[in-house]
């Protein structure tokens, strides 16, 4: 199961509004550059939130009180990116911009076989 | 209602904590807070997600994830936040629901588990457990971040 998501400045800035935070990298392009990306990042948790949107879809009310996400950040997402989140039937997550995994992890229900 | 604003203290509002400050074992003091149906719709939006949450036994309810927008509170109320944090890592476990429909109150805690060098980085492991009123765990997660200083 897996679903696409163009990922937009807008979009990083409406979860930085609800997320209450004033973490620079996730919108000032300079410092963003500073610190060795190419643009400010999405915020790792709005895109955690999405592969748990995935994860309701996939495993139904189970998911609110059985559910189990784990994620790594292995690479920036940045806006203007279309990436791809994916869970598969063992379980496994993924998301990749392009050729290029930015986070992997696991979606799964506690006590599932 | 608490927006996430209300009780997380915001990245250049205070001296930033140095990483030389965060000690290992600390409590993460407790906090609370009150998810209403506007911030389940706000938050919704924000993942691309419908508003009006989802329907388990007739009852509207959340995302479970809505708690990811409190989870760095726990750590930030008692290590103020320093500008380039980066989030390394995170797992969450969901144990109860919250409801769409209706005010839920919630108590925030944590404790810091660890925190290590690696290529040059250092990091802050640390845990956060949300329960409600009743005193029931809602969500458990375990968070590993980064900061420049």
């Amino acid at each position: 199961m897996k679903k696409d998501y163009l990922i937009t400045q807008e979009m990083i800035d409406r979860y930085g509004e609800i997320n209450g935070d004033n973490d620079i990298i996730h919108y000032d392009v300079e410092y963003a550059r500073e610190r060795g990306f190419k643009a400010p990042i999405a915020h790792g948790l709005m895109v955690q939130g999405y592969a748990s949107a995935l994860g309701a879809e996939k495993y139904g009310a189970d998911w609110f009180t059985r559910g189990e996400i784990e994620v790594k950040f292995v690479g920036p997402l940045y806006p203007d990116e279309t990436i791809t989140v994916e869970i598969d039937d063992e379980g496994r997550l993924d998301v990749s911009a392009g050729d290029r995994t930015c986070i992997v992890g696991s979606a799964r229900l506690r006590d599932a076989s | 209602m608490t927006r996430p604003s209300d009780v997380k203290p915001r990245e250049g509002d205070l001296p930033g904590t140095r990483w030389d400050d965060f000690e290992i074992g600390a409590e993460l003091p407790s906090f609370s807070f009150t998810i209403s149906p506007e911030i389940v719709a706000e938050y919704s939006r924000a993942i691309e997600n419908d508003p009006n949450g989802y329907v388990l036994d007739g009852k509207r309810v959340a995302i479970p994830s809505i708690l990811s927008v409190y989870l760095m509170a726990t750590l930030y109320r008692r290590y103020p936040p320093t500008q380039g944090g980066i989030m390394a890592g995170n797992k969450f476990r969901y144990y109860g629901l919250i409801s769409a429909d209706s005010d839920t109150t919630i108590v925030g805690s944590g404790e810091i588990l660890d925190k290590f060098e690696k290529r040059g980085r250092r990091y802050v492991r640390y845990v956060a457990r949300f329960t409600g009123a009743d005193g029931k765990t809602i969500a458990e997660a375990e968070n590993i971040s980064t900061f420049p200083n």
